[in-house]
């Protein structure tokens, strides 16, 4: 399953300055530890004690995957994963 | 709906307004709750007042005293409205990178404006208001983000009314910022709506907002209570101008952009129950009119000079 992981600016050093990488996996948790295989160091900014960081949003397709499953979200091949940092969004 | 002793007294009670032509089916129906027909033509004319009459109650606010409030707009407008005809005064912290006509209108209602980095949005404003309280500890900061009675004013006011005109609604879907709407309309209508899915569409930003950002100092509100909250959506920049130039063309309602970003998120789910063959009662917030955004351009050209005219810019 091929992917479109996006990569917020914070964490690119991890990626050798990349905004978005390809990577595959059926879950959130593999496409994580595929994309940690080839760049090392993102998957301990993204996951604590086996749980999302707090202040980390994944998003498949736009969606929270916190509501979804969390690490265990199914992902599809085309699917866009965005990781953003969480921010006082919106917020008026 | 009536006459009303001031212009306080006239808050709330907004019309609930079904929208047939972007319902997708005939029993799965789309509901706009109108908040900018509020007093000062935000829904944050709910919070700011609930705040302001929880401080009077608890004597935190007294004749003459001064309001601190990190905004990037509307709980400004609606706080210095408040606050000018209370007679209190008013500081604001703004993200630099917010529309003019917010300036503008804050300084017409007389508050005294402080600019915080546009790096970093919403976060730098609430990093420096709670800078500014402590160097001046009388000036009394409310604090939407972490206030009990933005979700109060919700809870007793909001949910109450939506639930009243659509006693039949599956869903519920607003603007995440203070998270004061959904966590407040959210478990008021779990306690009565039992199976009601409540939905969070949440501004995505470009770059810059995000750029600096620390993931060991994140943010998120002290209000945030994710156990209300059955989904949420992020929604950037040019689907949110897309929703928004829909609602205006086949609803006929001209709303602010944050409106897009939760129509881009109640289309979603309401396609969803669509596809399941369910039928669906989706509700959403229309937070305020577009007026405040006329400068950004949100409204003229292409789809992609509109959105790339908002990169950088705090939209909702």
């Amino acid at each position: 399953m091929a992917v479109t992981v996006s990569i917020p600016t914070i964490l690119r050093s991890h990626t050798g300055g990349e905004k978005s990488v390809e990577a595959s996996g059926n879950t959130v948790l593999e496409v994580i530890d595929d994309i940690e295989s080839r760049h090392s160091g993102l998957k301990e900014r993204l996951v604590k004690d086996s749980k999302l960081h707090r202040f980390v949003n994944v998003y498949v397709n736009d969606e929270d995957v916190r509501f979804v499953g969390g690490l265990d979200a199914e992902v599809s091949d085309g699917d866009t994963v965005t990781i953003l940092p969480a921010v006082a969004g919106g917020a008026r | 709906m009536g006459r009303f002793e001031s212009l306080l007294d006239a808050l709330g009670d907004t019309p609930l307004v079904g929208l047939p032509r972007l319902s997708p089916a005939r029993d799965v129906r789309l509901w706009a709750k109108l908040e900018d027909r509020n007093p000062t033509g935000s829904i944050k004319d709910r919070t700011a007042l609930a705040m302001i009459e929880a401080a009077e109650r608890d004597g935190t606010l007294r004749q003459g005293s001064t309001i601190l409030e990190p905004t990037s707009g509307n709980t400004g407008i609606s706080l210095a409205m408040a606050a000018k005809v209370k007679g209190y005064g008013l500081v604001c912290v703004m993200p630099e990178n917010t529309s003019t006509e917010r300036k503008q209108l804050l300084q017409a209602y007389g508050a005294r404006i402080v600019d915080s980095p546009a790096a970093g949005g919403s976060n730098e404003a609430v990093r420096r208001a709670k800078e500014l309280a402590e160097s001046n500890p009388d000036w009394v900061l409310l604090y939407q983000y972490g206030n009990q009675a933005n979700v109060d004013a919700h809870y007793t006011g909001t949910g109450p009314e939506l639930l009243k005109d659509l006693p039949e609604v599956t869903h519920f879907v607003a603007g995440l910022g203070t998270t004061g709407t959904l966590v407040g309309v959210g478990r008021y209508l779990h306690e009565h709506k039992p199976g009601v899915q409540v939905v969070a569409a949440e501004p995505r930003y470009g770059e810059l907002v995000y750029g600096l950002r620390n993931l060991d100092e994140g943010f998120v509100p002290e209000l945030y209570d994710p156990d209300v909250l059955t989904g949420r959506f992020s929604v950037g920049a040019y689907d949110a101008l897309r929703r928004t130039r829909e609602l205006l063309e086949l609803e006929g309602i001209f709303a602010g952009i944050s409106t897009g970003a939760v129509l881009h998120a109640a289309l979603a789910v309401a396609q969803r129950a669509q596809a399941r063959g369910e039928s669906a009662d989706v509700a959403f917030v229309v937070a305020d009119a577009g007026w405040k955004y006329l400068s950004t351009g949100a409204y003229s050209g292409s789809l992609d000079e509109a959105a790339e005219r908002l990169d950088g810019q705090l939209w909702a």
